[in-house]
């Protein structure tokens, strides 16, 4: 996978003062791949997400995406990434159609292509009749899409989603999920999401890698066969994630007995 | 934590609750205007016309004056839109400034601060020092006590950006132009607003006094003029047009600040 991986990370090691976050760590993620970065609060998992997308600088140790520095060449990947995050952090100025345009219009793209392009991918994420409104008048679920159209709509290489469903319900975070794995998958995204909750990883990742408190990686495991497998499979891939974050958080727990995990 | 979901919020119940709150208001000012004019009436009865006129001379005043003085009223409104508008520019410039240039800010902070200190008046006797013509005597007061509102509050307004909606559009690498026009210029727009409501009533007085001091023409004047021929009830007239005044402007930015900031819900603490 190294030689096509998009996302490379070699030890690398980042402290703030003195707490280190980030100790020795190194994964890489190939083109296309859909990889769940699990850990309890406070593993890191933020600061691995704020490396790999080049607004804080590692101690020590590479980082490249697409083969280029995130942080010294941070302008070279406008365009190529694009992030979704755990609220939906839109401008409430702006409509659902004039967020969804945002990146595209930062990008340069002239205002009528910005316009075509963003009302495909709100349609795209079923928020057709809901473009001209204002962020207030839409529920959480619709203003994360909104956020998912936006971060869609540049057409990035990388993907990546800060615990992106978290604060959504139980089953608005499933269809959430369910929709964007099947757009990552016919689009070819390549896409890290960091999240807390062991249900994201098995039903979106085709790899989760577990991030612990001292920051090694401690498991790679492929789950794309669990994902879709019978319960008990599910279950059985749940304990061995959840074995190796330590204790499964509450979170993770709670929802997985939701799902008959 | 919060959890969400599909469904779409309701707000018809605020909506309905707002607009009984605007009727009260009206009906709260109505009332206090009626017992005014009552107190003044009474009061008329009972002191000499230079002390207390009748309201109905008063209105009779008012009517004249708008007919007589239309072009003072028209001068003074001049005066203020443009030092209102120079200070409005120059305030969110000075504000942009301190709010996004880290080494300028402590100097400019330090003028405003200053400024803010000097009392309206020392300002007004300098003018007159300083400056022979009056229009550009009233336009400098106006502008150096305005200004500072208007840049302490857009550098206010920039500070209490949210930090995740700058790293949300920072996440697409944009140019310094467009973290400004599409994230800065738009979150500053309410605290404009904010402070043209806040300082217009202030900027009325201070006009009104400016030409007293400074001028031979405007309101201010003709007030001072009023008072020096003991026309009491002028004096009342104007007063009575000024309130008017800054009612109907203060009216008129709200209806502004409605279409600019149309985006922004309607809330009630209960």
């Amino acid at each position: 996978m190294t030689e096509q991986s998009l996302i490379k990370l070699r030890n690398v090691w980042k402290a703030f003062k003195e707490f280190i976050a980030v100790e020795d760590l190194s994964f890489d993620v190939g083109a296309g791949e859909i990889v769940a970065l699990l850990g309890r609060t406070g593993a890191g998992k933020s600061t691995v997400l704020n490396l790999v997308m080049g607004t804080i600088k590692p101690d020590s140790g590479s980082i490249t995406v697409e083969g280029r520095d995130p942080f010294s060449e941070f302008g070279a990947l406008r365009g190529r990434i694009a992030v979704s995050f755990q609220t939906d952090r839109l401008l409430p100025w702006r409509t659902a159609v004039e967020n969804a345009e945002l990146g595209l219009l930062i990008l340069g793209v002239d205002k009528a292509e910005s316009r075509r392009r963003a009302q495909a991918w709100l349609d795209r994420v079923k928020l057709t009749g809901a473009e001209h409104k204002y962020v207030h008048e839409l529920s959480g679920g619709m203003r994360q899409r909104v956020s998912l159209a936006r971060a869609l709509a540049v057409d990035p290489a990388i993907v990546f989603l800060d615990e992106s469903f978290s604060q959504l319900d139980h089953v608005t975070a499933r269809t959430l999920r369910a929709d964007f794995y099947s757009i990552a998958k016919e689009f070819g995204k390549t896409c890290l999401f960091v999240t807390h909750r062991i249900e994201d990883a098995i039903e979106l990742a085709d790899r989760a890698l577990i991030l612990t408190q001292g920051a090694n990686i401690a498991l790679a495991e492929h789950i794309t066969g669990a994902k879709r497998g019978d319960g008990r499979m599910v279950k059985e891939m749940h304990d061995r994630i959840a074995q190796a974050m330590g204790d499964a958080d509450d979170d993770g727990d709670h929802a997985s007995e939701q799902n008959g995990v | 934590m919060p959890e969400t979901s599909d469904a779409p919020p309701e707000s018809g119940v605020a909506r309905r609750r707002l607009t009984t709150e605007g009727e009260r208001d009206v009906l709260a000012t109505t009332l206090v205007v009626v017992a005014i004019v009552v107190a003044m009436q009474i009061a008329s009865a009972y002191v000499p016309d230079y002390i207390m006129p009748a309201p109905i001379s008063i209105f009779e005043a008012t009517k004249n004056l708008l007919f007589s003085d239309k072009m003072h009223v028209l001068i003074t409104l001049a005066r203020l839109a443009a030092s209102v508008a120079f200070s409005m520019i120059i305030g969110i410039v000075v504000g942009g400034a301190m709010g996004t240039i880290g080494f300028i800010r402590p100097i400019l902070r330090a003028i405003i601060v200053i400024d803010t200190g000097i009392p309206a008046l020392s300002w007004m006797l300098v003018a007159v020092f300083w400056f022979r013509d009056p229009e550009v005597r009233i336009f400098f007061i106006l502008t150096v006590i305005l200004l500072p509102f208007y840049a302490l509050n857009v550098y206010e307004g920039i500070r209490a950006l949210p930090r995740d909606l700058t790293d949300m559009v920072e996440s697409f690498r944009p140019s310094r132009w467009q973290v400004l026009r599409y994230l800065v210029i738009p979150h500053i727009v309410p605290y404009i607003f904010l402070t043209t409501k806040s300082v217009i009533g202030y900027a009325i007085r201070m006009a009104v006094f400016a030409e007293l001091v400074a001028s031979a023409i405007g309101i201010g004047s003709r007030m001072s003029l009023a008072q020096s021929t003991f026309r009491i009830d002028q004096v009342f007239a104007w007063t009575f047009l000024l309130v008017v005044l800054n009612i109907a402007l203060q009216a008129g930015v709200a209806a502004l600040e409605k279409i600019a900031l149309k985006w922004r819900p309607e809330v009630q603490v209960r």
